[in-house]
């Protein structure tokens, strides 16, 4: 069996002259977690519609589940859960109406995952859609998208609107869902935190490429920041291999780099007669060093 | 033989710069050097440790595969990853390479306390007392 479960080449995606996709590689692995992370605008959104078919690509390829996207079977969509940024459900029906109404579409739907997740989830079954908040709307959906169990479930900014117990219930039960590791989760994301702790990989998402995709750990293992201290002052460009960024104040220096290793580190000792000491950093560091302009 | 599953807890911190499964790592290892986890205990399993930090169990599991190959625990079939008995593995300069870090760091911090190699060694001598001479 083919070990991806996506698999993105070269995608090219723009809206009337604005090019938001400029050759998106992405493959994710069957049985990881994966947060794909960027800023506002960084076409996270587009990236994912594109995924699901939701979106027409300009150039490029994509296979989903072993399928072209846009011309999904029915089968594949069985296998497959999405919870859009912008939820839209039925706003006269009650919350088990919605449930039962969308469940009668599956061949397979867990009735007891469902009914213990909207007990978990303090979600009131006789409450009516439309006044629900943004946030209980939010875990609906997101329920909805559990109840057939699918291999794979992408979610965009799933937990945006939730606050901050929620969240936590929500990535609980996202870990619950994968913890046999027959599941893959996509999901998007600005919050940096709320991938730290179930991702076990991020994809990083900005000017139109991803321009990172790794496991995390190795993520944090390999980007730092150096303080280097040198006995004399410091050009203004140290030229230090896998730069982010580099500030430079007389005998003084800071540096983001990615891929570090000893070499890099003893090369800025012996070169400049410096100290240097490293500093790990956190996914938001991370994320803010290597947006810096 | 029967090993007891201790009782030993895990705490991370997520959004800490240090990769969760070093954060497990580290804590395994410093119980370890400590006492506090003896050769044959039982770690908790997997599944167990995901749970209760509700953290990815694929982060668990890398941890202690490193673990693991670094000898400090072993797998046992149907019981889990058992803490060995301490070893010397690999050889000498590539467990003095380990060690090297931590020593650096402590040096930068004698510099930027103004302490001389005098006063560094006081402090450090007394430390050394309980390893081996050989």
């Amino acid at each position: 069996m083919n070990n991806w479960v996506i698999q993105t080449q070269d995608v090219h995606k723009g809206f009337k002259g604005k090019q938001v996709l400029l050759g998106v590689d992405l493959n994710v692995p069957h049985g990881s977690v994966v947060g794909l992370l960027g800023k506002n605008g960084a076409g996270k959104t587009t990236l994912i519609k594109c995924l699901l078919g939701l979106f027409r690509l300009d150039d490029g390829e994509i296979t989903l589940l072993g399928e072209d996207p846009w011309t999904l079977s029915a089968a594949a969509k069985e296998r497959l859960g999405y919870v859009p940024q912008e939820v839209s459900l039925y706003p006269w029906m009650k919350v088990q109406q919605v449930v039962a109404y969308t469940g009668a579409f599956y061949p397979r739907w867990n009735k007891a995952l469902i009914e213990r997740l909207i007990k978990e989830w303090e979600l009131d079954p006789d409450a009516k859609v439309s006044p629900l908040s943004v946030g209980e709307r939010q875990k609906l959906a997101i329920l909805l998208a559990l109840g057939h169990e699918p291999e794979l479930l992408v979610l965009d900014e799933p937990a945006a609107s939730l606050d901050p117990v929620a969240r936590r219930e929500f990535l609980r039960a996202i870990l619950e869902i994968t913890s046999d590791r027959a599941r893959t989760v996509l999901f998007s994301t600005h919050i940096t935190s709320d991938l730290e702790r179930v991702a076990d990989r991020v994809a990083i998402l900005k000017d139109g490429k991803i321009i990172y995709h790794d496991e995390l750990g190795r993520l944090k293992d390999s980007v730092k920041r150096l303080q280097i201290s040198a006995a004399s002052p410091l050009p203004t460009s140290l030229n230090i291999p896998g730069t982010l960024r580099c500030e430079v104040d007389g005998q003084e220096a800071l540096v983001s780099v990615r891929d570090l290793n000893d070499q890099v580190v003893d090369g800025i000792r012996e070169r400049w007669n410096a100290t240097v000491q490293v500093r790990d950093l956190n996914l938001e560091d991370i994320f803010l060093e290597m947006h810096h302009v | 033989m029967i090993h007891n599953r201790t009782s030993f807890q895990f705490d991370v911190a997520p959004s800490s710069g240090v990769p969760i499964y070093r954060q497990l790592m580290d804590q395994v290892q410093a119980e370890v050097s400590g006492g506090r986890l003896r050769p044959g205990d039982l770690l908790p399993s997997v599944r167990e440790v995901a749970r209760r930090l509700q953290i990815n169990p694929m982060t668990v599991s890398k941890a202690y595969s490193k673990l693991e190959t670094l000898g400090v625990v072993e797998l046992v079939r149907g019981q889990g990853m058992r803490v060995c008995a301490p070893v010397a593995w690999g050889a000498v300069h590539e467990r003095q390479t380990q060690l090297r870090p931590l020593l650096e760091q402590a040096v930068a911090r004698a510099y930027q306390l103004a302490l001389t190699k005098a006063q560094v060694w006081a402090v450090l001598a007394p430390l050394l007392e309980d390893l081996d001479d050989e």
